[in-house]
């Protein structure tokens, strides 16, 4: 129920249009998970690649998928391409150097 | 015949172990014709006792004495010693038969214990040893199946308020939905989606206030380790509105009630709120507001002009709903943590009106849900009308402004150091500006002009500074 239920609050003479918020202003407001799983995710798949560790790829693999699940829609898909196929690729990596299974830490 | 089947169910001894066992029972028939591999029998049977279990799969070797009963039983006699003869010539021939003259070897020499070596696992054909690795992509596909549901929960968690609210939205606004990129001002009727969790709702062109914003803050659903997380600390989605006024739409007042727990982290947060609104928050008792809900106010009277009977009402009715209710004409934001100095600008104020609504359902929300926060919105809408026409008394007026004025002041007065600072590096800059411009122009006599024009300047700043001194010690005399 408007207040002004005879007259229409409507003012088309008194349009905005939308500004998106500028992020420079809050920085604080934004997220921060979506570049810390990339910048994991770079450094685990980095770690699985030179010291040939299964789990490590593994893991970045992980990291990459957490990345784009929180990512905002502003943000280049070309970083996210990127680091799926960095974690990809060491994975492949792994075990073409060493089929064997990994074993669990137990 | 039954005898040299079963041999085959051995893995170590060689086929040419089986062919001399045959050749062993055909001799107890015709001496004659064996009694030669007799001698020999013995010399195979600890030869190949002695070598190491054969490195083919074990599985071949039933295939090949398969092969060999076959030609037994087909081929005359003669022909199987040869091969035999031959067989046993060609492997044994670095072996000296008369080392092992006189060993005695028991008949079953493959019933002694059997050393399995172990295979290497990647050496083995079967999947079982790979389970760390179906884990893994078992843990994958877990997500990538939770992203989607959680996606489409969202979006049609989002499409349900967007429905519920619309009718409402559009009586009310000329513009509904703007993404900002088209060219022109037509309502898209959409919300904007920001991320894969929160939706943006743009609405503008009505009196008494610029525009608002409308956030759907809803839970990432998509993430997996967000809905884990959630197991342990449950939260719910939120909307979020914020209405942008005009000057001329709100008078100058600050005022925010809210859940305890938001009143206070607000108070601590929020520029506004911890510059005007220096008292604890207070209890909403005088407005026979539940205990749950606090309030902070500049003054007495904005809490009276702003809770009347039918603010009370909507607050009363949905107070499990409401997190905090802001109203400023000095909001600027949280306040901005600085490294070393502070700002040297008061930051830009905004007269804005902050709603925060929590969704009931603690997070298992329905679409269905979303109709209950159709009367919240009524409520705002009703702020807004309200704001425009609540107007301070005189005396109100004059706290208020007074009230600023203070907040400045001491603003003024924490940046003046900085500022001093600031001004002094300004005049040193153009100093030396001016310095490099006569130094750098190249006709001599332009430049001692500039010099002396320069000097002259000076002369006349210490004087003016001078002047200033003398003047306030007269005054202070």
């Amino acid at each position: 129920m408007s207040a002004n239920s005879m007259t229409d609050p409507r003012r088309p003479n008194k349009i905005f249009r939308y500004k998106p918020p500028s992020t420079d202003s809050n920085p604080t407001l934004e997220d921060p998970t979506p570049d810390y799983m990339n910048l994991l995710g770079m450094i685990f798949s980095m770690c699985g690649l030179m010291l040939k560790l299964k789990w490590c790829a593994w893991i970045a693999v992980y990291c990459s998928f957490i990345s784009f699940a929180n990512s905002r829609s502003s943000e280049d898909t070309k970083q996210m391409m990127s680091s799926f196929m960095l974690s990809i690729s060491a994975v492949v990596m792994s075990y073409l150097q060493n089929p064997q299974p990994m074993s669990p830490p137990w | 015949f039954a005898l040299l089947l079963d041999f085959k169910a051995t893995f170590f001894l060689g086929r040419y172990n089986d062919d001399f066992d045959d050749g062993e029972d055909l001799a107890e028939f015709d001496d004659n014709d064996f009694a030669e591999f007799e001698d020999v029998n013995e010399d195979p049977t600890v030869e190949v006792e002695s070598e190491p279990p054969p490195k083919p799969a074990p599985s071949s070797i039933p295939v090949e004495d398969d092969e060999d009963e076959a030609t037994v039983e087909i081929e005359d006699g003669q022909d199987e010693f040869e091969d035999a003869d031959a067989q046993v010539s060609d492997m044994y021939s670095k072996y000296d038969k008369d080392e092992f003259e006189g060993y005695e070897k028991t008949n079953s020499p493959f019933k002694d214990t059997l050393i399995y070596q172990d295979v290497p696992a990647h050496l083995q054909n079967s999947w079982e040893s790979y389970y760390m690795e179906i884990l893994m992509v078992t843990g994958l596909l877990a997500y990538i199946m939770n992203y989607i549901i959680g996606k489409n929960k969202n979006s049609r968690l989002a499409q349900a308020w967007f429905n519920s609210h619309r009718e409402l939205l559009e009586s009310n606004f000329a513009l509904v939905g703007d993404d900002g990129t088209s060219k022109e001002a037509t309502s898209t009727g959409k919300l904007n989606q920001e991320n894969e969790h929160i939706y943006n709702l743009w609405c503008s062109g009505r009196v008494c206030c610029e525009g608002m914003l409308i956030q759907l803050k809803f839970l990432k659903r998509q993430d997996l380790l967000n809905v884990l997380a959630r197991m342990m600390r449950p939260t719910c989605d939120q909307v979020q509105i914020k209405v942008t006024l005009n000057d001329e739409d709100m008078d100058t007042f600050v005022f925010a009630v809210g859940s305890r727990k938001a009143m206070s982290r607000l108070q601590k947060e929020m520029q506004d709120l911890s510059e005007f609104c220096g008292d604890k928050p207070k209890s909403g008792a005088k407005y026979s507001l539940p205990d749950s809900l606090s309030i902070l106010s500049e003054m007495a009277e904005v809490s009276d002009g702003v809770m009347d009977s039918k603010m009370v009402h909507y607050i009363t009715n949905h107070a499990d709903k409401i997190e905090s209710i802001h109203f400023s004409d000095q909001f600027s934001g949280p306040k901005v943590m600085q490294e070393e100095g502070q700002p040297l600008k008061l930051p830009e104020t905004k007269k804005t009106l902050l709603f925060t609504f929590n969704v009931p359902g603690m997070g298992n929300t329905s679409p269905k849900d979303m109709d209950s926060l159709v009367p919240l919105m009524n409520m705002v809408i009703y702020s807004i009308d309200k704001v425009k026409k609540l107007r301070l008394n005189r005396e109100g007026k004059l706290k208020a402004d007074r009230n600023r004025a203070r907040v400045e002041e001491n603003f003024l007065k924490q940046t003046h150091a900085q500022r001093q600072e600031a001004a002094q590096t300004r005049r040193e800059e153009k100093k030396r500006a001016e310095k490099e411009r006569i130094m750098n122009e190249e006709d001599p006599e332009r430049q001692r002009r500039l010099e002396e024009a320069a000097q002259r300047r000076e002369q006349k700043k210490l004087e003016k500074k001078q002047m200033k001194m003398k003047q306030i010690k007269v005054k202070a005399m």
